[in-house]
């Protein structure tokens, strides 16, 4: 082991820490800080492992460490900074303390998943109603008559009595919404509504209709072809 | 060796940088937008069934906006009201909540109410009605009403079942000055009905919902917006503020104590490895 035992991983720390923290989501989503605490930890204990596979490596390692912490013929500069570290470590501790014992502002985490799998009965169903010209006509008078209000006459979830909902109605014309979505997902979330959600939907703060009270299992199949068409996406679909 | 030293205040430094880094990162990023309402405990008394007290300008107001009511028929489109502003006190012993909101008339049929969740079991905010896949749980609601210049304490669980209670806790009053109607209700934080009514205990996150009825006539003489024919909200959140805890300083205190202690023993343990 040469000198620059200490300098060596704690730089090799700090980039795998940049690497993931800056670099990374270049390419990909964003880690969150819990996973990259994970690897800065996991790297550093590869370091101390690599660096006391050895007695010669584990005096070059730890000695800077141990002469550091127990001050031995230290002057000026050495003699402040171990001061500080002295000061600095039992304060840390108590405001981690702290942090972690006062009680909670804030309110529960609220966990939704947006597209619950939908009930047996309507996995891959297919649109009955032909894919025509006059049945996408008939589908967007029936989408601006009963949909529109809220997911909005540009099928972007901002219609007029949109804003007092939450979670928002959905906007069709994101790429993750219909877009990632069979048709007979559609039919499901339009017939049996908020509340047919399952509990992980919350379906206790979903203000979508129980459709399949008014309207035709006919009409609805029409809107999901308009609401398609309108919003410029294609259903997804298993090829 | 002799880079190592000149070295060393930098990479211990870096380390510990680290260490303070990483135990930092598991706590920061989990706050959320303003999405509940938080009455603050008082000392003396409360502004029970004034909503014009001066006590209410010390309450940070929150702000909800408001849909029509499309959920379910009989549906509407259009409604007055568009936001819902909401403040609380509480004093350890009764909550009061203000809510306010914008109307051009002073309408006899002008009305307004709160909702509230019971228990653990959650409701749908739309009467608490039933769930296909969620044994949802009732609703109680506080409705006031201009003309009758009270507060119903009510129950419902799915649409068509909303009941008034033969135990009334909540009471309250409307004043409307300035296009603008200020409501306060006002209840025992805790009741002993814990069937029918919502118990509020100081530090949890209970959910509440609105909802506001503009009474103007129409042009048949009938109320614009009634029964169904309302603006509303989905849920939101509200909360009693606890008595300030203070167990967080000594607990913290005790860490400091017990850090140094541990540091001390290893320096005495080091500095005599060395001395050997």
């Amino acid at each position: 082991m040469k000198g620059g035992s200490l300098l060596k991983p704690a730089i090799l720390n700090v980039g795998i820490y940049l690497f993931l923290k800056f670099v990374l989501p270049l390419f990909t989503a964003p880690l969150p800080a819990s996973l990259i605490f994970l690897y800065v930890a996991l790297t550093a204990t590869g370091i101390v492992i690599f660096a006391t596979l050895s007695g010669q490596s584990t005096e070059a390692f730890f000695g800077p460490i141990t002469r550091f912490l127990s001050g031995e013929g230290q002057a000026g500069v050495m003699k402040m900074a171990r001061l500080l570290v002295l000061v600095l470590f039992p304060l840390l501790v108590g405001w981690q303390t702290y942090s972690s014992t006062a009680p909670s502002e804030v309110p529960p985490a609220e966990n939704r998943t947006i597209h619950p799998a939908p009930p047996g009965e309507f996995v891959g169903l297919s649109n009955p109603i032909p894919n025509t010209p006059e049945n996408v006509m008939a589908g967007k008078g029936l989408y601006a008559a009963f949909c529109s209000p809220c997911h909005g006459g540009n099928f972007d979830g901002k219609g007029p009595a949109s804003k007092g909902f939450n979670p928002p109605p959905a906007n069709f014309s994101d790429p993750t919404t219909i877009a990632m979505l069979q048709e007979s997902y559609l039919f499901w979330r339009i017939k049996k509504g908020g509340v047919g959600l399952s509990i992980e939907g919350m379906p206790w703060k979903s203000a979508m209709p129980r459709w399949e009270v008014e309207l035709k299992d006919e009409q609805i199949w029409k809107i999901i072809m308009g609401e398609y068409d309108g919003a410029h996406q294609k259903p997804r679909t298993w090829e | 060796m002799k880079m190592l030293v000149r070295l060393k205040p930098w990479s211990i430094g870096i380390i510990g940088a680290f260490l303070v880094g990483g135990l930092w990162a598991p706590q920061a990023g989990w706050a959320q937008e303003s999405v509940s309402v938080r009455a603050g405990l008082v000392k003396g008394s409360l502004p029970a069934d004034d909503p014009t007290a001066a006590a209410w300008n010390g309450a940070p107001a929150s702000e909800f906006p408001l849909s029509p009511q499309v959920h379910w028929p009989n549906r509407i489109l259009e409604v007055t009201a568009q936001s819902v502003k909401v403040r609380g006190l509480h004093d350890g012993q009764q909550v009061s909540i203000l809510i306010e909101w914008a109307d051009p008339s002073e309408d006899p049929d002008d009305a307004a109410a709160l909702e509230f969740m019971i228990g653990d079991k959650k409701a749908h905010f739309a009467h608490g009605q039933p769930m296909a896949q969620v044994e949802g749980g009732p609703v109680n609601i506080w409705f006031w009403k201009n003309k009758d210049a009270k507060i119903l304490d009510m129950n419902a669980k799915g649409f068509g079942t909303l009941k008034s209670q033969d135990q009334q806790d909540v009471k309250g009053k409307g004043v409307y000055q300035n296009g603008t109607w200020k409501v306060v209700f006002t209840r025992a934080l805790s009741t002993a009905d814990a069937v029918n009514d919502t118990q509020i205990k100081p530090g949890d996150f209970i959910n509440i919902a609105f909802a506001i009825w503009d009474g103007k006539k129409d042009a048949f003489g009938d109320p614009k917006e009634k029964g169904s024919q309302k603006a509303v909200s989905s849920w939101w959140y509200f909360r009693a503020e606890p008595p300030p805890d203070y167990s967080g300083y000594f607990y913290a205190a005790l860490a400091v104590g017990l850090a140094a202690g541990f540091q001390f023993v290893v320096i005495r343990k080091l500095k005599k490895g060395a001395s050997t």
